[in-house]
């Protein structure tokens, strides 16, 4: 039988769940508005307008900000401690990690080697998520698995 | 030896197998716990190592660089400098975005007595790419551009190869204004950015530190009376066109490269006239540089 959640484990990974869900809405509203200065940053390198627009800033016609929303929805509902509590959820949640951090995987391959530059605040999305999977990872490793029936 | 006595190390020896088996029990859950973190921590070192990875294939790949802009035709550069009143005229206020913002109480920014309009941009950007052709009609109508040259924006960027004339090697004489055109880089990749070009002076350097929030470009300064960081109007209107197709829709005030790029340039003419005091007569009292009363009576 698992053992009980450490103290930890929900409050923390709620945070990163909201503060990826924060990230990705504000990556979901640049995404629909108009760019409201026409201007180049000062380095090329780091230039968010060029990755948000490439090809790669869409899965299938949905904005992949939009998939970080959802993504990141479902993390805080599987975060809770009420969800950490029911073991049924644990494999949900572990899945939905992995997705996570597979699709960060992609994102990072697609803007080094696709687009050719990065974007901060995508960055930022990348890093809370790894962190999550981390957390998600330690924690349910940590506490035991339910056998699948 | 009695009955109980016996039942007491029967029940001694139960109790002691009962611990070791509880024991045994508690160091098969320590075990399959720890196996369990090192599997976990497999998992997250693993995505760890492989981004790194990436990170570093990257860095050490050599970097493709894109084709130069072929040379511009010199009737190219003739139409842009000489647009006819009539057609800047109809244009108006055309279609423009974003327009510089006046500025109040600063010290006139001047070149050899006369006000002075600096431009900082790059090559590979974009938004300098659309900028510089409305600035460039404004400006011929106050003096004279020599060896403007044809480049495009980067072809790895947003809106990718905006055709465009660049300002390095050009120079430009006016009995009215200065003009320092700077383009601090070209649009060849050189490792993670783009190759270094003209060089920022100093005093040049001040300015754009004092109006461009992180030097972004393209960065207009027309005198110290208005400042603009940014295109008046998207690259997305000059999308896939030619130079010369670029130009030849100039030609017709209401196509949307006309109402982008000389409403651009009517707006910057009606700044310049500020500078200039009204000179010449016959630009700043026409139509065109009427178009923009919001940028009368800066300063």
């Amino acid at each position: 039988m698992p053992d009980e959640p450490r103290r930890w484990v929900a409050p923390s990974t709620v945070a990163l769940s909201a503060a990826g869900l924060a990230l990705s809405t504000y990556l979901t509203i640049e995404h629909f508005r108009d760019p409201g200065t026409l201007a180049c940053p000062a380095t090329a390198t780091v230039n968010c307008a060029r990755v948000t627009t490439s090809a790669q800033a869409t899965l299938l016609g949905v904005p992949v900000a939009v998939l970080g929303v959802v993504f990141f929805v479902a993390m805080v509902l599987a975060c809770l401690p009420f969800a950490w509590r029911d073991l049924r959820l644990t494999w949900v949640r572990a899945a939905l990690a992995g997705v996570g951090v597979g699709f960060v995987i992609y994102l990072v391959y697609a803007e080094l080697f696709l687009v050719g530059s990065i974007c901060l605040w995508c960055t930022a999305v990348h890093a809370v998520t790894l962190a999550l999977f981390a957390a998600v990872a330690f924690a349910t490793a940590a506490r035991g698995v339910p056998r699948p029936r | 030896m009695s009955r109980s006595a016996a039942a007491q190390r029967r029940a001694s020896r139960g109790s002691r197998r009962e611990e070791h088996a509880r024991i045994a029990r508690e160091r098969a859950a320590a075990a399959a716990r720890q196996k369990r973190i090192r599997l976990a921590g497999a998992a997250v070192g693993g995505v760890v190592l492989l981004l790194a990875a990436m990170v570093v294939v990257k860095l050490s790949l050599p970097r493709s660089e894109p084709a130069a802009a072929g040379p511009v035709p010199s009737t190219v550069v003739d139409d842009l400098l000489h647009v006819p009143t009539g057609t800047l005229d109809a244009v108006g206020r055309g279609k423009v975005a974003t327009l510089p913002t006046a500025l109040t109480g600063r010290p006139a920014l001047t070149d050899g007595g006369k006000p002075l309009v600096l431009y900082v941009g790059a090559e590979y950007c974009p938004f300098c790419a659309a900028q510089r052709w409305g600035l460039i009609v404004a400006l011929s109508r106050f003096g004279t551009f020599t060896g403007l040259g044809a480049a495009r924006s980067a072809t790895d960027d947003v809106y990718p190869g905006t055709a465009t004339l660049t300002f390095h090697g050009a120079t430009y004489s006016s009995p009215y204004l200065a003009f320092q055109g700077v383009e601090v880089a070209t649009s060849e990749r050189r490792g993670n950015s783009y190759a270094p070009l003209d060089t920022l002076t100093a005093a040049q350097q001040a300015v754009l530190a004092e109006y461009s929030s992180n030097g972004a470009v393209p960065f207009v300064d027309l005198g110290n009376r208005y400042v603009m960081t940014g295109a008046t109007f998207s690259p997305s209107v000059l999308t896939g066109l030619t130079h010369q197709q670029v130009v030849t829709s100039l030609g017709a005030p209401d196509s949307p490269v006309a109402a982008a790029v000389l409403g651009s340039a009517n707006a910057f003419t009606a700044a310049l006239c500020q500078l200039t005091g009204g000179q010449p007569g016959d630009v700043c009292t026409g139509i065109a540089a009427g178009a923009f009363p919001e940028l009368r009576h800066a300063g």
